[in-house]
């Protein structure tokens, strides 16, 4: 009986999803999602949760409104409990992660690549005020270097690229470790640090009075951009009226306006494969 | 007149003070009464307020700590802040309502009902509510109880603060408006003092003008119109006084001018008898004489002389009837008893529709002749009235002679006396004056269509028969 209704659903989301997957998303789903009912959505704490929420809230009730499913918004206190909730206690039913940890997600926890953010990828940089005599990477040298939490992407990513300039980050140079992106923005542009490092999606769209008045010095590796994924316990087509959905945003005003609010233009397919060439990252935090 | 004492309670003394201190407590009872209730609703909203803003702070803030599920930090958190001494307990609830973080005297579940105002709680905790939401996402809500011990108490102190107020007020205004009270009405109590002594006919009473304030004018008013009154009154005595000595001599005149009339009706009668009735008789042996000297000889003679005989036999009978209205002479030999009962058979014989009675018991001899004769007059004049005014049918007569006292009453079923006539024609007015100069007592019970009923008491001393 399982299986016919089974083989039922998959008919139906075959039906509404291969013919068009925009179309395949004005409907809702005959079947829960979650495993109370409700989907759990964790966000990597890439910002203080009051913004998280204010950010990723609109596309948060798009998904469910089109799922037909309640999903809840969750993050953590920092990035180690994040990847422990993660990784461990698989509390999320669905995940938007750095690139980094999505390939340790992967890994630990068998997390399923539903889609990317739709971008050539990402970068961090490093920058200093205008009027700071600091002009290139190598200028750091024994000064104080503003970082977001040690185990972020933005951070691993500044530690290889001064190792790669010859700076050693633990010896060379003071690393200052701020809660965010734009604390550590505020922390050079207050003076309370000789230069910051964050992401540079965070940079571009901070204060203009800020952004503007800070000059980039270095600028770190590209990797592919934040992905979002769903556990292994989903079910498959579930996943893929996800899929569906994410990928039909821009296609709706609905649709557009949530991903105006996140600051992304929308959502590709891609493989998870592209997430290996973080192995590195992965590496440097996985402490297991 | 006098007025009597009255009680404490009628003075004016005692209504001033009881109604200036009722209005008192009445007035205080009020203003404690509206105090308490705005203490209540005061410290209830202020309550509300601290509830309001507390659970807004806390739950702003519980936010984060929700949306990343750190309630490790969140109670770390609450434990800091939430020192607040009214707060009982706070219990944070997730988004499926379960507890994350509980501090204080957390009630058992079920969760206690949201109360929504101090003045509405009926357990002593006012158990307050709010949703976490973080940018307008809900996260969970927080309950939490503030015990109203402390509210309770401060409206307590406020009550026995505003009670104790109230009560010295009372027990001060008791005091002033009893003082006040005793100074202004001792004046005048003084002056109804004076009042009361006037009424008892002491017009030598002063009261002291102390003031020239409303009392004080009372009592120089008072003081005029004493002057006035005995002034007035003691002319008004000497009037009455004359009016009184008249009026005795008056009846004094009336008595001896009845004493006269009854003494020249004797004269009179005695005299008609003496005389009168001597010549008729001699008329009437004459004129027998010469009937039976001519009887059949001459017819004309004979006729004359039964003529004359006739003529001065109704002479004589009117004779006899003048004297008998005048003094009957039967009261004198047979008695007062005997000359009513002739009396009243004559009155009967020529009023043949009424019937009279009497009945006579007691001791009526020896009843002296003025008793007789005011008796016999009064039943005399009675007879008459009834006979020209009542109409009645039946009439009778009740005499009884006791130890003391002589008593008699008559009474006919006729038409009585309408209640627009005075108390009695010149007839009554006769009766009356005739029973007082014996020192008895005259009344009369008459209504119109009732018939008339007069009562007669005249006392006896023992001594009647020798008056």
């Amino acid at each position: 009986m399982r299986t016919i209704t089974r083989f039922l659903r998959t008919c139906i989301t075959c039906a509404l999803f291969v013919p068009g997957l925009a179309n395949a998303a004005q409907s809702t789903l005959d079947v829960p999602c979650g495993r109370d009912g409700a989907l759990t959505f964790g966000f990597l704490p890439l910002v203080s949760t009051e913004k998280l929420v204010q950010r990723f809230a609109p596309l948060v009730h798009h998904l469910s409104a089109e799922l037909g499913t309640p999903i809840r918004i969750e993050t953590a206190a920092d990035f180690e409990t994040f990847i422990r909730r993660t990784n461990n206690d698989k509390r999320y039913d669905l995940l938007f992660t750095a690139p980094h940890l999505f390939y340790l997600a992967r890994k630990k926890a068998g997390y399923h690549l539903l889609v990317s953010v739709d971008s050539r990828g990402m970068s961090a940089v490093i920058v200093v005020p205008k009027n700071s005599q600091i002009e290139t990477i190598k200028d750091l040298a024994g000064l104080k270097l503003a970082t977001v939490d040690p185990l972020s992407l933005a951070t691993l990513l500044v530690r290889k690229q001064l190792e790669d300039n010859g700076l050693d980050p633990d010896a060379d140079l003071n690393l200052v470790t701020t809660p965010s992106h734009n604390a550590s923005l505020l922390s050079s542009y207050y003076g309370a640090t000789d230069a910051s490092s964050l992401m540079m999606p965070p940079f571009k769209v901070a204060n203009p009075g800020v952004r503007e008045s800070m000059k980039i010095i270095s600028v770190t590796e590209s990797t592919p951009h934040m992905p979002i994924s769903a556990a292994p316990w989903i079910d498959p087509e579930c996943r893929d009226a996800m899929v569906a959905v994410l990928l039909a945003m821009p296609s709706t005003p609905a649709g557009r306006e949530a991903l105006k609010t996140a600051g992304f233009r929308g959502f590709v397919k891609s493989l998870p494969d592209i997430y290996d060439s973080l192995i590195w990252a992965a590496e440097r935090i996985d402490t297991e | 007149m006098t007025q009597g004492k009255f009680s404490f309670f009628q003075s004016l003394r005692f209504r001033l003070i009881a109604g200036v201190v009722t209005i008192e407590v009445v007035m205080l009872s009020l203003l404690v009464w509206s105090n308490i209730r705005i203490i209540h609703t005061t410290h209830a909203d202020r309550l509300q307020d601290t509830a309001s803003s507390l659970l807004e702070q806390i739950a702003d803030t519980s936010g984060s700590y929700m949306v990343a599920v750190d309630y490790a930090s969140l109670q770390d958190y609450l434990n800091k802040v939430v020192n607040h001494k009214e707060l009982s307990y706070v219990v944070v609830l997730d988004r499926d309502e379960n507890p994350v973080v509980s501090l204080g005297n957390t009630p058992a579940q079920p969760w206690p009902r949201v109360d929504s105002h101090p003045s509405a709680v009926d357990d002593a905790v006012f158990n307050a509510s709010r949703a976490i939401q973080v940018s307008g996402e809900p996260m969970g809500k927080m309950l939490a109880g503030f015990s109203l011990a402390q509210m309770e108490s401060a409206i307590h102190k406020a009550r026995f603060r505003g009670i104790v107020i109230a009560v010295s007020e009372i027990f001060l205004t008791v005091v002033a408006t009893v003082l006040i009270g005793l100074h202004l009405t001792r004046r005048l109590g003084v002056l109804a003092d004076a009042a009361e002594s006037v009424g008892a006919g002491d017009y030598s009473v002063v009261v002291p003008t102390e003031t020239a304030d409303e009392v004080g004018k009372t009592a120089t008013a008072f003081n005029r119109m004493v002057g006035e009154v005995s002034s007035r009154t003691g002319l008004l005595e000497q009037e009455e006084g004359k009016s009184r000595r008249l009026l005795a001599e008056n009846r004094q005149l009336v008595h001896a001018s009845l004493d006269v009339q009854e003494e020249e009706r004797k004269h009179l009668a005695r005299e008609l008898h003496d005389e009168l009735g001597q010549c008729i008789t001699a008329i009437q042996a004459d004129a027998e004489l010469i009937r039976d000297i001519s009887a059949g000889r001459d017819e004309r003679v004979e006729a004359s002389a039964g003529a004359i005989l006739d003529v001065s036999s109704r002479i004589y009978d009117g004779v006899h009837s003048m004297m008998a209205r005048l003094r009957p002479g039967i009261l004198d030999d047979l008695g007062l008893v005997a000359a009513l009962k002739d009396d009243i058979s004559a009155w009967m014989q020529r009023n043949p529709d009424t019937s009279c009675l009497l009945h006579a018991t007691g001791q009526l001899d020896n009843l002296g002749e003025r008793i007789n004769i005011t008796i016999y007059r009064i039943v005399q004049e009675c007879l008459t009235n009834i006979t020209r005014h009542a109409g009645a049918s039946k009439v009778t007569i009740d005499l009884a002679g006791e130890i003391d006292r002589l008593l008699l009453k008559i009474e006919d079923d006729g038409r009585g006396l309408p209640a627009t006539m005075p108390a009695g024609g010149l007839g009554l007015i006769g009766m009356r004056e005739r029973v007082e100069s014996l020192g008895g007592e005259f009344s009369l019970d008459a209504r119109e269509g009732k018939g008339l009923s007069i009562m007669i008491s005249v006392p006896l001393t023992g001594e009647e028969a020798q008056a």
